[in-house]
């Protein structure tokens, strides 16, 4: 950009230090959120220990012991992980099959997958909990994992399927010339070359099982319960125990906000749904 | 061609298992929403098991309709989703152009706009309406509270003390009313997912023609047209997906009107939904079925209108 | 070994015929090339061949045997794209033994082949560069040489040479000549460049619109056009081709003469004409004349150098011989 190389002094000055401030005013909430969590219930709500204050890890403690914390992140990464794996277990298949066969269907095949996830939850859950009381699948790890699959699953199969349309079609024409069977393109070509964006697929995956809060919430009761579960049980009454629950707060939230910073890069490009360049 | 057939195939298991995950409960939801069925009821116990026998028609659907929550909860539920869409937007393109040009620590700036993204939902509602916008104890008290007493020591100051005794006591505004609480859930789910638009047209501006710009430099434009006329339109498929997606995902909000709502008598349709179906279950899918078909006509117009753009 | 035979083959996508029924024989060891402007079928067909693309009816025999529903893997037919298709993500080494690594072959043997492949083809130095890295030129050795290794019934290759550079196009041409000399394999290729066409063929396949106007080698073609499509796209310049009285007198609808089969006289000569441009290429000079009253331009080739210039007034003498004449629907008389 040489033409414009001449630097206002908002450019230099201004722009850095408006940016810091947007970026710190976000982060602000969480900030504070984990600046209470050390912070004893009493204290919380008082103006004169807003900044300065007794630092305590006893909301920590009490949530370890008292409210099995464990448990819960325990079920949390379980039933994430799985998803994830399951999902794109049947994600990929179906997304290969969509961007290197497509009929003319293919595209109402996405767009309606896609507005499955429009469909209030609410709408359903009265059906889903008599079904899965019904089967015995109440608050187990595999219908979490199948109902965390199930609504992750339109938004996988979409940002797959433009990663893979990214791909040539002569590459994977060759291939079936080169004597590769379905699997064989799949594993040797589809996967090694889509990589980068199955990856960020996978995170993002992740990151809404991980966050879910209906399902979760409503299809569990100790078994499988998640960390939302721990959340909701600790949503006191309005001020009271504030301490308390930013803990529980960050403690459900920090290992994704922390693995979020570590997979940025490939997140930001996830997060494009594959549709921005 | 047998060949063509089986990756043809490898798309049944994921659409099987949606049609399953669709219809099921909503086969069930259709069936409940035509016959009386509530879980509780001393003076109709028969009414308390679905069957056919207590066949009402469409008795659900005119009670709904009839009932003054019913518009509330609709208008309300676009009032959200389109207040949100507008705010993530308008924010997200003014941050991405402001941090899109490289300068000291902009890797951490990023992850700081990043963070909010990550947050549990029931996190972040707990977060803003407990900690942040409470009236008496939350940041927005405690801020209120001190300036209003900073003032009231102002007054009594020399010279200046009649120019601060004119001032009125400020009020904390309560989140919890009907009304402010809909700004509550639009400020929170705002926070939440400009950080997802800013990303996205921060991607999209980084493919930005540059020798366009450079051109449109020679050419006389000044900052503004540039962004007018080169950055605006390079931005319009972006801004696309963000709303479609965003209106995937708000259309069904649900944890932050909960733990915001309360009962104080702000609702959109989903929560609308979990209240009847805390007894009267054949008014609920009823609801319900008025949600699939809003969903269905915003899922006609949004993802037709925008789904071509995105297939290209 | 490798004898393609196309019987009433047609294509349709969605209501468009692209390939009305089509016959067509490509005998073992020939090297057949299907040319034509782009459109006209001839990449539809070759994918056809390969069955990257299914029939709309008709069949398809290699070697004897119904390959019609036989999927591409299985053909036993090798094929080189366009745009190379190489995995990105393999090395030159691996790229070139994928298919034998897909034909379940031991890794020694595949090695070896590999090996042999690479020297025959000047990758000795690449073998463990990824394709991101290699030329051009060298990526479509690459793409060759994965063909080779598995010794297929027949090479198919469509447009190869698009996206070379015009001076290693002629190099590449050449070595892919040789191979066939060498391998004596049935080759089918696609071009829309019909001097391609013209130096590689045995056979060449003029299409147009999905209809195969001319099948003949090369020379029949520039000799005896079958029709005025064929006459107009074989040969470089382009033939000549008018209509008019001077067409009436020698009883046809429409005549051709090619731009090397005109005399150049600044005296005396049967047309006469101005001088647009000349091209002078040192070897021959290509004379655009205007005004001649026959058609809008006329193109003639002279050997070796002349000098004339623009404006210049010229006489045009064609010779008898050489002179093709077609009838009312375009056909040869």
């Amino acid at each position: 950009m040489a033409i414009v190389a001449k630097t206002s002094r908002f450019g230099k000055y201004g722009r850095p230090t408006l940016a810091w401030v947007v970026g710190l005013l976000f982060f602000f909430p969480i900030f504070w959120m984990v600046l209470t969590s050390f912070k004893t219930d009493a204290d919380a709500v008082k103006p004169e220990h807003l900044i300065f204050f007794k630092p305590t890890f006893d909301n920590y403690i009490n949530m370890t012991e008292n409210y099995d914390y464990w448990r819960f992140a325990k079920n949390s990464v379980i039933t994430a992980v799985m998803a994830t794996v399951f999902t794109l277990f049947v994600g990929i298949p179906c997304a290969y099959a969509m961007a290197f066969n497509p009929s003319r269907a293919t595209k109402d095949v996405l767009m309606w997958m896609l507005s499955t996830k429009m469909l209030p939850a609410a709408a359903v859950l009265y059906p889903m909990t008599f079904i899965t009381k019904t089967a015995g699948l109440f608050d187990t790890h595999f219908l979490i994992i199948l109902v965390l699959s199930l609504i992750n699953m339109p938004i996988v199969i979409w940002m797959l399927f433009t990663y893979f349309k990214e791909i040539p079609k002569d590459i994977i024409e060759a291939g079936q010339m080169d004597g590769a069977n379905t699997w064989g393109e799949i594993k040797e070509i589809l996967i090694p070359l889509a990589w980068g964006g199955i990856a960020s697929t996978a995170l993002l995956c992740f990151i809404f099982c991980w966050n879910e809060a209906y399902w979760t919430v409503r299809l569990t009761t100790t078994d499988a319960a998640t960390l939302s579960k721990l959340i909701e049980g600790n949503r006191a009454p309005e001020g009271l125990f504030f301490g308390r629950l930013s803990a529980v707060s960050a403690a459900a939230v920090g290992p994704i906000v922390v693995l979020g910073w570590f997979c940025q890069k490939q997140l930001v490009q996830g997060l494009t749904f594959g549709a921005v360049k | 061609m047998s060949d063509r057939k089986l990756p043809r195939l490898l798309q049944t298991p994921a659409v099987l298992l949606l049609l399953v995950w669709m219809l099921i409960p909503l086969g069930m939801t259709l069936y409940f929403s035509f016959i009386r069925y509530v879980l509780n009821s001393l003076r109709r116990p028969e009414w308390t098991t679905p069957s056919f026998s207590n066949w009402r028609g469409f008795g659900n659907y005119e009670f709904v309709l009839n009932s003054k929550d019913f518009l509330f909860a609709i208008q309300n539920s676009l009032f959200i989703v389109c207040s949100i869409l507008f705010l993530t937007v308008i924010l997200g393109v003014l941050i991405a152009v402001l941090i899109n040009k490289t300068f000291p620590g902009q890797g951490i700036v990023r992850v700081l706009l990043i963070s909010p993204f990550f947050v549990m939902p029931a996190v972040n509602a707990v977060l803003w309406i407990n900690m942040i916008l409470d009236p008496v104890l939350g940041l927005q008290g405690i801020a209120v509270g001190g300036i209003n007493e900073l003032i009231d020591g102002l007054k009594d100051a020399p010279l200046v003390g009649w120019f601060f005794g004119m001032w009125p006591e400020l009020q904390p505004i309560s989140f919890r009313a009907t009304q402010t609480s809909a700004y509550a859930v639009i400020i929170m789910v705002t926070w939440q997912w400009t950080p997802f638009a800013v990303l996205i047209f921060m991607t999209s501006l980084q493919s930005e023609d540059q020798q366009q710009k450079e051109a449109a430099v020679l050419d006389g434009a000044n900052t503004w047209s540039q962004f007018r006329f080169l950055t605006l339109p390079h931005l319009a498929r972006p801004i696309a997906i963000v709303v479609m997606i965003q209106a995937i995902f708000h259309l069904s909000l649900y944890a932050e009107i909960e733990i915001v709502s309360r009962g104080n008598g702000n609702k959109n349709l989903p929560y609308l939904i979990g209240e009847f179906a805390n007894n009267n279950i054949g008014a609920a899918s009823a609801t319900g079925i008025f949600a699939v078909i809003l969903a269905n006509i915003v899922a006609i117009f949004l993802l037709r209108m925008i789904g071509k753009t995105l297939m290209e | 070994m490798g004898r393609i035979v196309l019987k009433n083959v047609t294509k349709t996508f969605g209501e468009t015929q692209v390939i009305p029924p089509l016959d067509l024989t490509i005998e073992d060891g020939e090297f057949a090339v299907f040319v034509g402007p782009s459109g006209c079928g001839k990449s539809t067909l070759l994918r056809m061949i390969a069955g990257l693309e299914d029939l709309t009816s008709g069949a398809i025999e290699i070697e004897g045997e119904d390959a019609t529903e036989v999927p591409p893997a299985k053909r036993g037919l090798a094929m080189v794209f366009q745009s190379y298709a190489l995995y990105p993500h393999m090395s030159v080494r691996k790229n070139i033994g994928f298919p034998l690594r897909m034909a379940k072959m031991e890794q020694s043997e595949i090695d070896e082949r590999v090996e042999t492949a690479a020297k025959s083809l000047n990758l000795m130095d690449y073998l463990d560069r990824k394709p991101a890295d290699l030329s051009g030129g060298q990526r479509q050795r690459v793409a060759i040489g994965r063909a080779i290794v598995r010794e297929p019934e027949a090479f198919l290759f469509d447009e190869p040479l698009s996206n070379l550079d015009a001076a290693l196009r002629v190099g590449m041409r050449l070595e892919i000549g040789e191979l066939h000399e060498r391998l004596k394999t049935t080759m089918v290729y696609v071009t829309h460049d019909q001097v391609e066409a013209m130096t590689m063929a045995n056979k060449i396949v003029v299409l147009r619109a999905g209809v195969i106007e001319q099948v003949g080698s090369p020379l029949e073609l520039y000799h005896k056009p079958r029709n005025v499509f064929v006459a107009g796209f074989i040969g470089s310049p382009k033939m000549n081709i008018f209509s008019g009285p001077e067409a009436e007198k020698l009883d046809a609808a429409t005549i051709g003469i090619r731009p090397e089969h005109i005399g150049v006289s600044m005296t005396d000569g049967l047309w006469k004409g101005r001088v647009g441009v000349a091209e002078h290429l040192g070897s021959d000079t290509f004379i655009h004349v205007h005004d001649t009253g026959l058609a809008d331009m006329i193109t003639v080739r002279i050997t070796g150098d002349i000098a004339v210039k623009h404006g210049d007034t010229i006489y045009l003498t064609p010779q008898p011989d050489q002179i093709h004449k077609f009838d009312d629907e375009g056909l040869r008389n």
